[in-house]
C-alpha cells in the first residue's frame, strides 16, 4: 500500500470514527472531539489529492525547465485549500467550546440528553 | 473590471470591523451602520455585469505562456484564481438582501436603545458571507462563504439573548460542524476527479468527456454536496433545527438569518444545477426533499402554538417551493423557483418583522395567551395579514405570481400531483396563518396579558410598510424580475 492509500484510508477512518461520537456520544466535548476528527479526516483527504510520489514541493526554483516542473510538482491547489479549510475548522471548534463552556455553566452537567431536556 | 463586485463583500466587511471596534459609542454604531446598510443594496443596483478575477487571471489571457506540454490539455483553460460573476439575478437577490438588511437594523436601532456592536458585527459578516457566496464561481470559496455564513447566524442567536439561545446556537453548530466537512469533502471528490473547483472549468471538462461523467469521484461529490445544501438550505432532515434557530432570534434577526438560508440555498441550488443537472434521479432526489419540506414543515406549523415557531416553520416549508421549481426542472420552473425565492426573502421578513411586533409588545410568543391586539396598532395588524395573504399565495401579492408560475411549471410538465399539492399546501398555509392571526389579533384579550411596551416604533412600521409595498409591486409587475429569471433559467438548462 503506497502513502497515498494509506493516508485515504486514514482519512476515512478519522471521518467514520468523528461521525460516530458526533452522533452517537452523549458528552458534549467527546462530541466536539469527533467533530474535530471529522473535520481532519476531510483535511486529510484532500492533502492526499494532491501528493505525488516521488514529486517535488510545487515551487518554481532556477534551472528548472517548465516542463519538467509541471510534469513532476505536487499539485498545489489541495494543498491552499486545506490551509483556508483548517482555519475555518479551528473557528468552528473555538465557537463550540465557547459554547460548551457556558452550557455547562447554565446546566452544570456536559450530558447533551440533559441539557436538551431542559430546553423548551 | 468593474471594482463594484468585490465591493459588495468588503464594504459590509469593513462595516462589521468598525461598528465592533466602534462598539460603545452608539450614536457612531448607529450613523455608520445606516450608512452601510443603504450603502449595500445601492452598489448591488449601480455595479455592472461582468467578472471579476482574483489573484489569477482570465485564462484565455494567459494560455499561450504555458509549458509545451500543457498546451492544448485541460489545465490549459483553468482559471487559476477566484473569480466572481456578477449577473443581474445575483443583482436582485443581494439587492433584496439589502433592503431586509437595512430595514432590520433600522428596526433594530427603533426597539433596542443600546445597540450591541457585535450583534451588528454579525449581521454585516453574514450579509458580506452570503453575497460572497452568490458572486462566487469556484465551489471551494462557497464553501468557505458558507462556514462563515454558519458561524454568524449561530453568533446572532447567541447575542439575541433569547430563552435557551446557547441549546439552539449549539445543535445548529454540531449539525453545521457535520454538515460542513460533507460539504468539503463532497468539493474535494469534485477537485480529485477534475483537478479544479471553478464551476465553469468543472462544466468545460463535463461537457468536453475530459472526464466520465458518471465517475464515482463526481456522483459521490454529489451526494455530498446534497448534503451540505440541505443543511444550509434547512430541508428535512434540518427543517426542525432551521426552524428553531429562526425562532430563537430576535424578530429582525429572524428575518436577516432566513435571507441567508435563501441565498445559500440558491448559490448551491443553482451550482449544483450547473455541475450535476445530468445525474439520472437529480431531479427526483431534488422533488422528494421538495415535497417533504413542504409537507412535513407546513404540517408541523398548523400545530405550533409558539407564533415565532409558527412562521419559522411556514419560512421552511416555503423553502419547499423553491426547491420544487429546481426539480422539476424545466426553464419556466426554475424560473418560478427564483421568483419565489426572491419573494421568500421579502414576505417572510415582513411577517418576522410584523408578528414580532406582538413580542415587542406583550414578550410572549404563546398564542394562548395572546388575544385582541388589533386594539394596540391595527395598521400593523393589516400589514401583517396582508403580508400573511402574500405568503399563502393570494391575489395580488407577489407570493401568489411566484406559485402561479409553479403550478403552470408542474402541469406542463407533466406534473400534475405536483401541482395540486402545491395548491392543497398553499391552502394550509392560509388556514394556519389566518387561525395564528384571528388567537393574536381577533379574540379577546386575556385578561392576565400585559403589556411591556404601548406602542410599537415608526421605525419598525416603516420597515413593514416597505416590505408590504415590494410584494404589491413584484405581484402587480412580475415581468420586473420574471423578465431576468426567465433567459437565466433557459441559459441554466
Amino acid at each position: 500500500m503506497d502513502l497515498q492509500m494509506a493516508s485515504l484510508f486514514a482519512s476515512g477512518a478519522f471521518i467514520i470514527i468523528g461521525l460516530f461520537a458526533a452522533v452517537f456520544i452523549d458528552n458534549l466535548i467527546k462530541k466536539i472531539i469527533g467533530i474535530a476528527f471529522i473535520e481532519e479526516g476531510a483535511n486529510l483527504f484532500l492533502i492526499c489529492l494532491g501528493y505525488k510520489a516521488g514529486g517535488v514541493v510545487p515551487i518554481f526554483l532556477p534551472g528548472m525547465s517548465a516542463d519538467w516542473f509541471a510534469a513532476n510538482s505536487a499539485y498545489p491547489l489541495p494543498q491552499a485549500l486545506v490551509l483556508t479549510s483548517i482555519v475555518i475548522g479551528a473557528s468552528t471548534l473555538a465557537v463550540m467550546l465557547a459554547l460548551a463552556m457556558v452550557l455547562y455553566r447554565k446546566h452544570g452537567t456536559l450530558s447533551v440528553s440533559e441539557m436538551m431536556g431542559d430546553e423548551k | 473590471m468593474n471594482y463594484l463586485i468585490p465591493l459588495m463583500v468588503v464594504v459590509p466587511i469593513l462595516a462589521a470591523l468598525i461598528v465592533n471596534i466602534f462598539g460603545g459609542k452608539d450614536k457612531t454604531v448607529k450613523a455608520i451602520s445606516l450608512v452601510v446598510a443603504i450603502a449595500i443594496p445601492l452598489i448591488a443596483i449601480l455595479a455592472a455585469v461582468g467578472v471579476q478575477y482574483f489573484g489569477g487571471h482570465d485564462p484565455t489571457l494567459i494560455a499561450s505562456s504555458l509549458p509545451s506540454n500543457l498546451v492544448g490539455a485541460l489545465a490549459a483553460s483553468y482559471n487559476t484564481g477566484i473569480v466572481y460573476v456578477f449577473e443581474n439575478i445575483e443583482r436582485i437577490f443581494i439587492f433584496l438582501m439589502g433592503i431586509v438588511a437595512f430595514l432590520a437594523v433600522l428596526t433594530y436601532f427603533a426597539e433596542k436603545k443600546e445597540v450591541s456592536g457585535p450583534y451588528l458585527y454579525l449581521i454585516f459578516m453574514g450579509i458580506a458571507s452570503v453575497t460572497a457566496l452568490m458572486l462566487s464561481n469556484d465551489i471551494f470559496n462557497m464553501y468557505v462563504f458558507f462556514e462563515i455564513t454558519a458561524l454568524t447566524q449561530v453568533g446572532i442567536i447567541v447575542a439575541s439573548s433569547t430563552e435557551d439561545n446557547y441549546e439552539i446556537a449549539m445543535k445548529y453548530m454540531i449539525l453545521g460542524a457535520i454538515g460542513g466537512p460533507m460539504l468539503l469533502l463532497g468539493v474535494g471528490f469534485i477537485l480529485g476527479t477534475i483537478g479544479s473547483v471553478n464551476i465553469n472549468d468543472i462544466i468545460y471538462a463535463l461537457s468536453n468527456n475530459f472526464v466520465n461523467p458518471y465517475s464515482p469521484g463526481l456522483v459521490i461529490g454529489f451526494a455530498l454536496i446534497l448534503f451540505g445544501w440541505l443543511y444550509s438550505a434547512g430541508l428535512p432532515p434540518f427543517h426542525t433545527i432551521k426552524s428553531a434557530v429562526y425562532s430563537k432570534a430576535r424578530p429582525n434577526g429572524s428575518a436577516i438569518l432566513q435571507g441567508f438560508s435563501v441565498l445559500c440555498m440558491l448559490a448551491f441550488g443553482i451550482a449544483m444545477y450547473k455541475i450535476f443537472a445530468y445525474i439520472p434521479y437529480f431531479n427526483t432526489a431534488i422533488i422528494g426533499f421538495a415535497i417533504l419540506a413542504m409537507v412535513l414543515s407546513i404540517a408541523m406549523s398548523a400545530m405550533e402554538v409558539d407564533f415565532r415557531r409558527m412562521i419559522a416553520f411556514l419560512a421552511v416549508g416555503e423553502l419547499g417551493f423553491i426547491a420544487l421549481g429546481f426539480g422539476i426542472g424545466t426553464q419556466y420552473s426554475i424560473a418560478a423557483a427564483l421568483f419565489q425565492a426572491a419573494n421568500e426573502i421579502v414576505i417572510t421578513a415582513l411577517l418576522f418583522i410584523g408578528f414580532g411586533t406582538v413580542y415587542y409588545l406583550t414578550k410572549t410568543s404563546d398564542t394562548r395567551k395572546l388575544g385582541g391586539l388589533i386594539a394596540a396598532d391595527s395598521t400593523m395588524a393589516i400589514m401583517v395579514l396582508l403580508g400573511g395573504f402574500a405568503l399563502a399565495g393570494v391575489p395580488p401579492f407577489n407570493g401568489f405570481q411566484s406559485k402561479l408560475m409553479l403550478v403552470q411549471a408542474a402541469l406542463d410538465a407533466g406534473y400534475t400531483e405536483l401541482a395540486v399539492l402545491a395548491i392543497i399546501v398553499s391552502v394550509v398555509i392560509f388556514f394556519t396563518f389566518v387561525k395564528a392571526f384571528h388567537t393574536v389579533y381577533l379574540q379577546p384579550k386575556p385578561k392576565e396579558l400585559k403589556f411591556a411596551h404601548e406602542k410599537i416604533p415608526k421605525a419598525t412600521v416603516f420597515s413593514v410598510a416597505v416590505l408590504l409595498i415590494i410584494c404589491l409591486v413584484l405581484g402587480i409587475f412580475p415581468n420586473i424580475v420574471t423578465d431576468i429569471f426567465i433567459p437565466f433559467a433557459g441559459g441554466l438548462i
